[in-house]
């Protein structure tokens, strides 16, 4: 009978109206590793901020270590035992490896020299497997998996008994996720335990005890991993209500391309990509994060530095070199980070929407108000924004409505191509649904637009075709026909058949 | 999970007053009204203050200061900072307006030739910044080397020009009874405004200073921007420095060093100006009218403490404390303001 | 073995490096073109400047390093000058030192804190404590010149010591060995890194704003207060207008020494070197009988430069970062085809 090392059950947490988590139960053994599922939205990262001490807002059980347990900051999880390393990484790029790992905590030593530093840091690097680095080499020399393993390394400083990894290895390639799972099989062999969140399902196959199935807030199902096989998961993943929100998908009629991308080599690919787009259809690119999806996307829109590589559209042969070159050639592109560079915040919804074609409303350089106004309004209208709400701050916005204002600004140039990274990040569902119907619409008035998105159940049945990726490499092209979740899935997490069903 | 169609964060439309209430700080509030409350106590007990001479004489101090500040706040405005070398510019400038006048160029063709070094000093400036350098360092850096040259071309020394010399008209001429240059700060605070409201070259202002980013992926460059604010708030300098040797005669590197009226420091003056007016340092939020709002609000507490009989030292004194005091108040207003997303 | 040691520590440093060539750089010219250059009393005055310019730059090499800057600093060695010429007839010249310095560290620790606990910017927050000061120091010198009437002070203060040195000079050498062993040595010193390098960063990872932000801002009160009692003293007078010229002459030895204004980067070895360039410049010039605005001239330019020569290296250096990653990527390209051999590949 071993006992419980975390055990939560009946943990409600609710945002205003919405609710992230609903009567969610989930256990940790010591010494083992339990994986953590679910679609984007499904109420993994609430449940960690929760259980890492960044949210005491919530209602239900929380036990650790056998004692009750509400934190009011992440340092008192810490001090309790409980550390998380998360997506965004925390280090100083200007500090060496040492000092960074033995930054801040209670036994981070008051006084000491770089030299004393660096011995006293030397088991932690055994422990992630940075052996092989000196401890005096400064952050910013290292590579990203590294540096990952750098900021593992300071939580386990701390000696934790609990480690959550929040998709540890989603920019990692292959070497690096290989050494954070060899990690975790050395902490585990020490009793430690470890919750692995993770999108990566053949690296939770290949580690995890057991794996929790998070969907819509609930948790549905906790296997033990022998116990379960891939085609389960993924349906206990995604379930089978919310298709409804997708409009049929459309197959293109055209078959001369609108654009052909040829030879195009992004920072982040392993080799040049050719791709052919088609007006009237949905290209979708799929793969997870560090596929490479995202980087093709911004180089085509001169956002991103490229080794090679040019478009082809109405005869002509170009290669955008900066965001300009694409919008004259009608190429609009919408990042996935709307906050950091596709919204305006602070400003008008109005200013928004029309900062994509200052030309079309200015008269001599002076700005037209009707013109502004009619050209809003009909872009919110196309877009189910309220107009009555065009003059307010793009802050008060839900992420609903200032992804569609993030998308809706670029109809004003009249788009040939349309590329999205990632429509309906942080999109509440009523606004994806009416997203989707835009985005189709447009596809259908001849539009070619292309989206990239690590969301499984978009990529799967919004586009017409799809072309995978899998860790910087085009890995295969799924026609209208052989588009379905599973295939997908297989595609972009394991093409080459190298995960084993055991451990 | 909620399948709601309806955007969660409408707010109900209460009164203005109701939504000022809820949304700022409560410290911001009691501060203001304290200030409110010393500064109508000020108004009422300072002998002479509610004049019409005395009205016209805050707005003609403040009209200096304020044309500088208006064409720093273009630079604020897009998200650029400040430039440290304000006072440096118009040291320049002055020098080469008087060179000219002394010359016996005459008026038009002075303010040509002065106009040309305050093009000059704004462009390298606005390049340096646009390619990515730190506006505070480049423009510190360009203040030695403006006021070097400056001092360098004049010997340190005094130039002056004998009247009659046609300028006089800008220096101490009066128009339907007020002074030349009260009726050119009012001029240029509404073509300003107009410009930053109006045309789509203001429009690019605020987008580039509310995200710099976003800016770039709309097809709007920081570098141009850049170049073009700088160059906008050298010639409102050279202006200021042309009107205010008008006003002398003569011209010296120093007039707008620390000597410079009772606060000193022409630089720290106009800075002063443009956040006291209630401009986001970040860029974005403001406008120019703010900043001439900021400039006659200084002018005004100056003059009501001359009123009251203070030494320079409290006067200065007052001006610093406004401009912290109107730091900690934004700085408040705004994280309360924001803290909703 | 030491020449091997010696390589890789240039190749470590390199904004040292850089900074102690332009240094001696500056001395050659000066030491060539001006006979009493290197004369023991041209070491002495240099030694003499450098005490108060260094701790300015030490405090603007802090306050950058932190990812602020102190644009008050001026008028605080001001005040800290009037105080002390003003007080010391009266208390007696140890007391108003002592009175002068707390003050100025008091002030210094009061802006550190406004600006950690309200989230302002130091830059703007010290545009305004700027002017607050120099009204401040006015009232204290009742709008006039203050002057000291018994002169055996100032002697005292540059009674030579060591040959090089006075009781000045060395006061401000004990000050850098401790702040460097403050900066090197302690937690707290690594914190102050840490905000400056990388805020967001810093502040995830667990860091308080608040103390390394009021420690760095008390350093620099309290050198700004130091600095301007040296000065106060060593003249006998003080003007509460005055000291302005410290700003841009700490900046610019802060610069040649190595900080970035990105923050997170830099050290007091660097300040000295830094400082000591200015001052070679300063003196140097003051020798060949240059007018003060043209000294400003030459620190605009030399300003200028050292950011140029700064923003250069930055773009240098992401390009060399890219060829990594671009190595990085065709490394892992033949892996992965070497693996493939024999998989299924559509």
């Amino acid at each position: 009978m071993v006992e419980q090392l975390l055990s939560l059950s009946e943990i409600t947490r609710s945002f205003g109206a919405i609710n992230a988590l609903k009567d969610v139960s989930f256990d940790v053994k010591p010494g083992e590793v339990m994986g953590l599922v679910g679609e984007n939205g499904a109420g993994k990262s609430s449940l960690v901020k929760i259980i890492g001490g960044f949210d005491s807002g919530f209602s239900g059980q929380f036990t650790f270590a056998g004692k009750q347990a509400r934190f009011s900051g992440p340092v008192m999880a810490e001090r309790a035992g409980i550390a998380i390393a998360q997506q965004e990484l925390s280090l100083i790029p200007t500090m060496s490896v040492a000092e960074n790992v033995l930054l801040v905590g209670d036994n981070v030593p008051k006084i000491a020299t770089k030299r004393q530093l660096r011995k006293l840091v030397k088991p932690f690097l055994l422990e992630v497997g940075l052996d092989y680095i000196d401890p005096a080499t400064s952050v910013e020399r290292l590579s990203v998996g590294e540096r990952h393993l750098v900021e593992v390394a300071r939580l386990i400083a701390h000696d934790p008994q609990l480690l959550i990894l929040d998709e540890p290895t989603a920019a990692l390639g292959e070497t690096d996720s290989i050494r954070i799972l060899e990690m975790v099989e050395r902490l585990v062999k020490r009793g430690k335990s470890v919750i692995y969140v993770s999108h990566r399902l053949d690296e939770i196959f290949k580690i995890c005890d057991r794996i929790t199935i998070l969907r819509d807030g609930r948790s549905v199902a906790v296997k033990k991993t022998q116990e379960l096989s891939v085609s389960e998961l993924v349906n206990l993943m995604l379930g089978r209500e919310l298709e409804n929100m997708f409009p049929k998908r459309i197959s293109s009629s055209s078959k001369i391309p609108l654009l052909r991308v040829r030879n195009l080599w992004p920072d982040g690919l392993l080799e040049p990509v050719d791709i052919d787009i088609f007006p009237g259809e949905i290209l979708g690119l799929a793969g997870q994060l560090g596929s490479g999806t995202g980087e093709i996307l911004s180089a085509i829109a001169g956002a991103h530095s490229i080794r090679g590589g040019n478009l082809e559209m109405d005869g002509r042969v170009f290669m955008p070199k900066t965001p300009n070159d694409a919008i004259n050639a009608k190429i609009a592109y919408c990042s996935e980070d709307r906050k950091h560079d596709g919204l305006f915040l602070g400003r008008p919804i109005l200013e928004n929407i029309t900062s994509t074609a200052l030309k079309r409303i200015t008269n001599f350089g002076i700005l037209q108000p009707p013109s502004e106004h009619m050209l809003a309004n009909d872009i919110a209208k196309g877009f189910t924004i309220d107009n009555s709400r065009l003059l307010s701050d793009a802050g008060v916005l839900s992420g609903g409505n200032q992804q569609k204002v993030a998308l809706g600004k670029w109809l004003a140039i009249n788009p040939k191509v349309i590329l999205v990274n990632e429509p309906t990040r942080g999109v509440d569902v009523g606004a994806r649904a009416e997203i989707y119907q835009t985005l189709h619409k447009l596809a259908e008035q001849g539009t070619a637009i292309v989206v990239a998105s690590t969301d499984l159940q978009e990529i799967t049945n919004l586009p017409t075709r799809i072309i995978a990726f899998y860790r910087g490499l085009k890995v295969s092209e799924l026609g209208y026909d052989e588009v379905s979740a599973e295939n997908i899935l297989t595609q972009i997490t394991d093409p080459f058949g190298a995960a084993k069903l055991k451990r | 999970m909620s399948s709601a169609s309806q955007p969660i964060n409408q707010l109900p439309k209460p009164s203005i007053l109701e939504r000022l209430v809820q949304r700022h700080s409560k410290l911001a509030i009691a501060l203001v009204v304290v200030f409110i409350i010393i500064f109508v106590y000020g108004m009422v007990t300072a002998p002479n203050f509610l004049t019409l001479f005395n009205l016209k004489t805050i707005i003609r101090d403040a009209a200096l200061v304020g044309i500088m500040a208006i064409g720093l706040t273009f630079v604020t405005l897009s998200g650029n900072f400040f430039l440290l070398s304000m006072k440096e510019t118009a040291a320049l400038c002055i020098i080469a307006f008087a060179t000219g006048m002394a010359s016996g160029w005459g008026f038009e063709l002075s303010f040509l030739f002065t106009m040309v070094f305050a093009l000059l000093a704004g462009i390298s400036q606005g390049a340096l910044i646009g390619i990515g350098g730190n506006p505070i360092v480049v423009t510190l850096g360009a203040a030695g080397v403006l006021y070097g040259l400056g001092a360098y071309w004049s010997d340190n020394l005094v130039v002056s020009y004998r009247r009659p010399h046609g300028a006089e008209w800008l220096g101490t001429g009066s128009f339907l009874g007020l002074p030349n240059i009260t009726v050119a700060f009012i001029l240029i605070a509404i073509s300003a405004e107009l410009l930053l409201r109006k045309t789509s070259f203001g429009r690019q202002v605020y987008l580039i200073g509310a995200n710099r980013a976003a800016g770039r992926a709309t097809g709007h460059e920081n570098f141009w921007m850049a170049i073009k604010v700088c160059t906008i708030a050298s010639v409102c300098s050279a202006f200021v420095a042309i009107a205010f040797s008008a006003q002398v005669s003569s011209a010296q590197v120093n007039y707008f060093s620390s000597e410079f009226g009772s606060s000193g420091d022409m630089t720290i003056m106009v800075i002063a100006t443009v956040m006291v007016g209630g401009n986001s340092i970040m860029g974005g939020f403001g406008s120019t009218l703010r900043s001439s709002f900021g400039a006659i609000f200084i002018s005004t507490v100056d003059n009501m403490m001359v009123l009251h009989g203070f030494n320079s030292g409290p006067r200065v004194f007052a001006v610093g404390l406004m401009i912290v005091f109107s730091i900690i108040v934004f700085a408040i207003l705004r994280r309360g303001s924001r803290s909703e997303e | 073995m030491t020449v091997e040691k010696i390589i890789s520590f240039i190749k470590q440093k390199p904004d040292l490096m850089f900074a102690f060539m332009l240094a001696f750089f500056v001395y050659c010219i000066f030491a060539f073109t001006n006979d009493y250059f290197m004369t023991h009393r041209t070491s002495f005055a240099i030694m003499e400047r450098f005490a108060v310019l260094g701790l300015v730059g030490l405090a603007l090499t802090l306050c950058i390093i932190a990812g602020e800057i102190d644009l008050s600093i001026g008028s605080n060695a001001a005040l800290a000058a009037v105080i002390v010429v003003r007080f010391t007839d009266s208390l007696g010249a140890p007391t108003a030192l002592l009175i002068a310095v707390t003050v100025s560290t008091i002030i210094g620790l009061i802006q550190g804190y406004f600006i950690a606990y309200l989230r302002i910017r130091a830059i703007v927050l010290t545009v305004g404590t700027l002017m607050l000061l120099r009204g401040i120091s006015l009232f204290v010198a009742e709008e006039k010149t203050v002057m000291l009437t018994d002169f055996r002070i100032p002697d005292f203060i540059t009674t030579k010591v060591l040959w090089y040195f006075s009781p000045a000079s060395l006061t401000v050498i004990a000050m850098f060995v401790l702040v460097a062993l403050f900066m090197n040595f302690t937690k707290y010193g690594r914190e102050i890194y840490a905000i400056g390098g990388a805020r967001k960063e810093a502040l995830a990872a667990g860091i308080s704003l608040k103390r390394p932000m009021i420690i760095v801002f008390a350093i620099s009160g309290f050198c700004a207060g130091l600095g301007g009692v040296i000065i106060g003293l060593r003249s006998g007078t003080a003007q509460a207008l005055g000291l302005q010229y410290l700003l841009l002459a700490g900046t610019v030895a802060a610069f040649i020494g190595g900080v970035s204004i990105l923050g997170g980067r830099g050290g007091v070895i660097g300040a000295v070197i830094g400082a000591l360039t200015v001052n070679f410049l300063n003196t140097g010039l003051v020798f060949n009988v240059t007018p003060a605005f043209m000294v400003q001239l030459y620190l605009g330019i030399l300003l200028l430069v050292v950011i140029m020569f700064q923003t250069g290296s930055v773009i240098f250096e992401k390009r060399q970062r890219r060829y990594q990653i671009l190595k990085d990527i065709d490394d892992r390209r033949e892996r992965l085809k070497k693996e493939m051999t024999g998989g299924a590949q559509p």
